[in-house]
């Protein structure tokens, strides 16, 4: 099945990563298993936010700069307003970075 | 949204469990066992809570794994703050070493290995994902995934620039002092530099045997009138294959695309007033320098040190800083448009940190205005 890498600059994967680092440069875990966890992560994230998550979000706001490289989208929005179900956030500059979903059912 | 991340901890807790389970005959079979997987899970949730992600009791259905170490009580003085989780917050800041260590300090077959790990990571990561991402990554994290400086670089730059300026220069008078020693010489200059200037001023009619203004728009009669006004020893055929060369280069012939091929590519970048078409193939780069420095074709080095100097390298660098440290949106797109300057995207999948809160989201549409 193939993965994104994508979700290991979210908190969760950062978090993820940090601990894993630690944990190899203590000497208490194998990097080859330190991999293979993170590997998991992208898996098991995918999936998640696949099944799990239903919420709608609504982006608005001026494209400062877009990107498309290596299939990835790269976006720098200025006064950007995100708007879901249960309200609404006001932000000055977001960076969206989106893969193609089409990778991952090929 | 205030309440956005309301299904996110149960999301999140959902995806640690998941690795956790998928993980763990890996971890029996590598040698680390369970403790040491339980230990990963503490450590993972533990940071998750300090980063204010996870709420600090954490209910999970069926609390299995959080024996080995409990979680300690959401640590006072940790000088963490939760919005900066996408700078570079050290181990160190995180855990106060004392508390952390595992109580059994499994020795592993692989202990001495951890330089293996530290080294390949930005490679082993590669292979999956976009490059992109990792070198993201990178700059997110310098601590870790920084490669070291390329030694190549130091040893080419300076070189590169010193010889650089002090030959082209020269070389700029050299072609300068040169240019009429030969009448040769000459034509090939004035279809590279000379041309441009040429083009501004009003054509003047070819006067007798002055080969040298064979070179403005209107030139394409030049091939009759060269037999005629040339004292030139050689046979009017050698004329017209040299004439050729040398009248392809007005703005109104009409063999611009031999123009194009004969060393012409030094000249698309100087002219203001060229036709669209021959602008059009290279319009990223254009100083005058460029057409002599093209013709010394071990000079590839110098041309980007010029561009190093570029203000926008650094606004990009800028840029690319600002946005690591601010909100982000990582996600999956399924269709991205544009119709002018409207943007329309639509995503999937996605995470979001907005002002300090983590926003999961199945479905996105954006409208961005460029």
């Amino acid at each position: 099945m193939a993965t994104f890498e994508l979700y290991r600059r979210s908190t969760i994967g950062m978090c993820l990563t940090e601990t894993l680092d630690d944990m190899v440069s203590t000497g208490t875990l194998n990097p080859e298993v330190a991999i293979q966890v993170l590997v998991q992560f992208d898996r098991s994230m995918t999936e998640a936010l696949e099944t799990q998550v239903k919420s709608k979000v609504t982006i608005k706001g001026h494209l400062h700069t877009y990107r498309f490289c290596d299939n990835v989208w790269t976006f720098i929005l200025q006064d950007a307003t995100f708007k879901n179900e249960e309200g609404h956030e006001q932000v000055g500059k977001v960076k969206i970075v989106a893969c193609d979903s089409k990778l991952l059912t090929q | 949204m205030a309440n956005g991340n309301s299904g996110v901890p149960s999301v999140y807790l959902h995806v640690i469990d998941d690795v956790v389970n998928k993980v763990r005959d890996e971890f029996i079979s590598s040698g680390a066992g369970e403790s040491v997987l339980s230990e990963l899970q503490a450590m993972w949730e533990m940071k998750l809570v300090q980063c204010g992600v996870l709420p600090p009791n954490i209910q999970r259905p069926a609390p299995p794994k959080l024996t080995g170490t409990p979680t300690p009580v959401h640590d006072l003085n940790v000088p963490y703050e939760g919005h900066e989780e996408y700078e570079t917050p050290t181990a160190e800041m995180l855990f106060p070493p004392t508390p952390l260590q595992t109580p059994i300090q499994t020795p592993l077959p692989g202990t001495g290995e951890h330089h293996l790990y530290q080294t390949p990571t930005p490679g082993e990561y590669a292979p999956v994902g976009d490059p992109r991402d990792i070198s993201e990554l990178k700059g997110g994290r310098p601590s870790h995934y920084m490669n070291p400086p390329s030694p190549w670089l130091g040893n080419q730059r300076p070189l590169g620039v010193d010889v650089n300026v002090a030959y082209v220069e020269g070389r700029e008078e050299v072609d300068r002092g040169g240019s009429h020693q030969s009448l040769t010489q000459d034509f090939l200059m004035a279809s590279s530099g000379k041309r441009k200037r040429d083009s501004f001023t009003p054509h003047h009619p070819p006067a007798e045997g002055v080969i040298p203004q064979q070179d403005g728009s209107g030139d394409t009669i030049l091939e009759f009138i060269l037999p005629e006004t040339t004292s030139f020893p050689h046979s009017s055929k050698e004329h017209k294959e040299e004439s050729v060369i040398t009248q392809i280069d007005g703005n109104n012939d009409d063999s611009n695309n031999s123009y194009r091929l004969q060393g012409g590519s030094s000249e698309i970048y100087n002219s203001p007033v060229e036709p669209a078409e021959l602008r059009a193939p290279t319009p990223a780069v254009g100083t005058p320098r460029l057409a002599k420095i093209e013709v010394l074709d071990d000079d590839e080095p110098p041309l980007n040190e010029d561009d190093d100097d570029d203000e926008d390298l650094d606004d990009l660098r800028q840029g690319e800083e600002e946005t690591q440290t601010h909100h982000l949106v990582l996600a999956q797109f399924d269709r991205v448009s544009r119709t002018k300057s409207r943007w329309k995207c639509t995503l999937k999948d996605g995470i979001m940190h907005i002002n300090n809160r983590d926003v999961l989201f199945n479905k996105a549409n954006g409208e961005f205005e460029f």
